[in-house]
């Protein structure tokens, strides 16, 4: 697992606490029932504070699994965070 | 605080807790706004487990009109703008128009009545908190934004009619300490409200459900404040200038100990005690003290420790005095090294420095003294403590091995006003959290959770009120406990160490023997490292200090019973007492 990976799965965790580990990197909306609309941005919170990286509201609808928000977050993150 | 950490204080929780369930009330989206608020109070309550739940977007009223329903311990209102007219938010196509604004006045002073109402609906045990609106109002009004108009003038006005309503129910949101806290420009965001529904700044969200939480868990205030003099009530040393030379006025740049004086003389007539420990000539502070112009007058200062013994010591007498316990009271002095050996001494006491030359550092000295003492509402018990410690003093003074003699006690004329119709008086959760000696289990109650025990059908509920020809001592013991067949269990007994002495404690449970007709009381008793005097008196009554909960028979009672010389005077229902 990448820095990115271990990272952005502790969000995931801090969010949604009943979610396997070994399910974090497989995670989206269509599989996590209790990811809702107030999770979705409650994650967009945890994941701006753990990377001190302003997400823009307009983008949160697609970012519905973690794949999407990893590939997001290496695309936009400085090299040092990646 | 940020989201992360919220998350994390919330699921620290105790899971077995008993819960405390909060009903956070705004017409937005709560989003971060309620999980900022549960972790806040989470973190005022840590041995709950802390619920909160939202109402019904866009009906702000609607969902403080149900609210009773759900039964909650408390209430966040977080009010804004829109909650009072869609056209006053950001989200709605509603025009603003010049001509439309009378009625848009209209419309919005008749929601703040609708909520006012629904906030004096709300059962009295449930604690409410209301923030106002804190985010600008849109720039749809005539006037340039440098400039009030006519029409947000008559909006604020009929919001601060409405605070006004309501804070006599509810606690309300200071909002010029949230704007320090919170500039009004880092509040709103915009996107985040047209696009997700929450109005706030992440940032201010945080700020404003801190506020709402320690509202509706606020922190008991302090009993009493021991000053310096030189240098802290006033400005020089009088035993080197005279009491003439001293100052505290605009003239002598020495006006910052005009508004401690007034600070102290506001606390003192609060009830708050107010004491002084001072190296310094006995003789020349009680010639200051003579002086006509001090604002804290000489008869509201009780006692006054002047001399040149080390002001630990002082403290330690004025507390025995009071008889109240170093963590509720706080000393006030210009000298670091003075303060330090003074709380090293008493721990528990809280220093607070003197900064004389430095204005702002003062003006945040005279803040925090205001936050330690502030009380939501004053008692008419609070007016009459300082008489009363007085009082006590000389009854104090009578004491033979720790005993009146039974002549004083017979010609004291004492009267005990048993209540037990007195559900609503809030000195009695006041009395119940603040005492420690003449404490039975040192059990302390949130308000909504006090209101419940005593609104039991089978909970029985007697305040206390003493007065002697010495001077009232006003409200001073509180029993707590529920009736069953042929006993009576106590849960909570409370009562002011300024009480002590009289035989008080023994004629509280002659009214429950009589009144109950139980041939036996259970005490819920709990040693706490402070309640040895209610300890003692148990012992005193079953011929052993007892570690837990314990019963006292009736013919035991009678047995070791002392005489008695109070009238007594009762009030209750009839048709609940018989």
């Amino acid at each position: 697992m990448d820095n990115l990976s271990g990272r952005l799965a502790r969000c995931f965790e801090t969010v949604f606490p009943d979610l396997p580990e070994s399910e974090i990197q497989t995670a989206s909306q269509q599989s996590l029932s209790t990811w809702d609309s107030v999770a979705a941005i409650t994650l967009a919170n945890v994941i701006e504070d753990e990377f001190a990286f302003q997400l823009d509201f307009e983008d949160l609808a697609d970012l519905d699994s973690f794949e999407r928000i990893h590939t997001y977050l290496a695309e936009r993150l400085p090299p040092n965070q990646n | 605080m940020t989201v992360t950490e919220a998350l994390k204080v919330i699921r620290a929780a105790p899971g077995s807790a008993t819960e405390y369930h909060v009903l956070l009330a705004c017409g937005f989206t709560p989003l971060h706004l309620q999980t900022f608020l549960t972790a806040h109070l989470q973190e005022h309550l840590p041995t709950r487990k802390v619920q909160t739940s939202v109402g019904l977007f866009g009906n702000l009223a609607g969902t403080l009109e149900s609210a009773a329903k759900s039964d909650p311990h408390a209430i966040a209102i977080a009010l804004e703008w829109a909650d009072l007219d869609p056209r006053l938010g950001y989200r709605s196509a509603g025009a603003v128009t010049p001509s439309v604004v009378p009625d848009l006045v209209d419309q919005a002073r008749a929601m703040l009545d609708r909520i006012a109402a629904a906030v004096e609906g709300l059962p009295a045990g449930i604690r409410v908190a209301i923030s106002l609106p804190s985010l600008p109002l849109p720039p749809f009004f005539h006037a340039a934004g440098t400039q009030e108009s006519q029409a947000e003038l008559l909006l604020e006005r009929d919001l601060m009619e409405f605070a006004s309503r309501c804070a006599a129910r509810a606690a309300v949101v200071n909002r010029r300490r949230l704007g320090d806290e919170s500039p009004c420009a880092a509040r709103h965001d915009l996107k985040s409200e047209l696009l997700a529904g929450l109005p706030y700044t992440t940032v201010f969200a945080d700020a404003l459900a801190n506020a709402l939480a320690r509202l509706l868990t606020p922190a008991i205030p302090k009993k009493g404040l021991v000053t310096d003099l030189d240098n802290t009530l006033w400005r020089g040393i009088v035993g080197e200038v005279g009491p003439a030379e001293v100052s505290w006025d605009l003239a002598g740049h020495s006006q910052i100990h005009c508004l401690y004086q007034k600070l102290l003389a506001s606390l003192a007539e609060e009830g708050v005690l107010i004491g002084v420990a001072s190296k310094n000539d006995p003789e020349v502070v009680s010639r200051t003290f003579e002086r006509p112009d001090l604002l804290l007058s000489a008869d509201r200062i009780f006692p006054i420790e002047a001399h040149w013994g080390a002001k630990s010591g002082s403290i330690r007498r004025i507390l025995d005095t009071w008889n109240i316990a170093a963590d509720s009271v706080v000393f006030v002095d210009d000298s670091p090294m003075e303060l330090a050996e003074a709380v090293e001494a008493n721990p528990g006491l809280e220093g607070a420095l003197f900064p004389a030359d430095d204005y702002e550092a003062g003006f945040r000295m005279l803040r925090r003294l205001r936050d330690l003492f502030g009380k939501e509402r004053l008692s008419k018990d609070d007016a009459i403590r300082l008489e009363s410690i007085r009082r006590t003093s000389v009854v104090r003074e009578n004491l033979k091995g720790g005993q009146l003699s039974e002549a004083f006690l017979a010609g004291a004329d004492a009267l005990i006003t048993a209540n037990f119709t007195d559900a609503d008086n809030p000195r009695a959760l006041e009395l119940v959290n603040k005492t420690n000696q003449f404490n039975l289990n040192g059990r302390r109650f949130l308000e909504a959770d006090w209101r419940r025990t005593v609104a039991r059908p089978e909970s029985i509920l007697m305040t206390v009120a003493y007065r002697d020809k010495f001077g009232p001592l006003g409200t001073i013991a509180v029993i707590e406990g529920t009736r069953g067949e042929d006993a009576l269990d106590v849960s909570v007994w409370v009562m002011s160490c300024r009480a002590f002495s009289r035989r008080i404690e023994h004629q509280c449970l002659r009214l429950l023997f009589d009144t109950f007709s139980p041939s036996v009381i259970r005490f819920d008793f709990a040693p706490t490292p402070r309640n040895h005097p209610a300890r003692e008196f148990f012992a005193s009554l079953t011929g052993a200090a007892p570690e837990g909960p314990f019963a006292l028979e009736r013919a035991r009672f009678e047995e070791v019973c002392p005489p008695l010389y109070h009238k007594v005077e009762i009030l209750k229902e009839s048709e609940v007492y018989g």
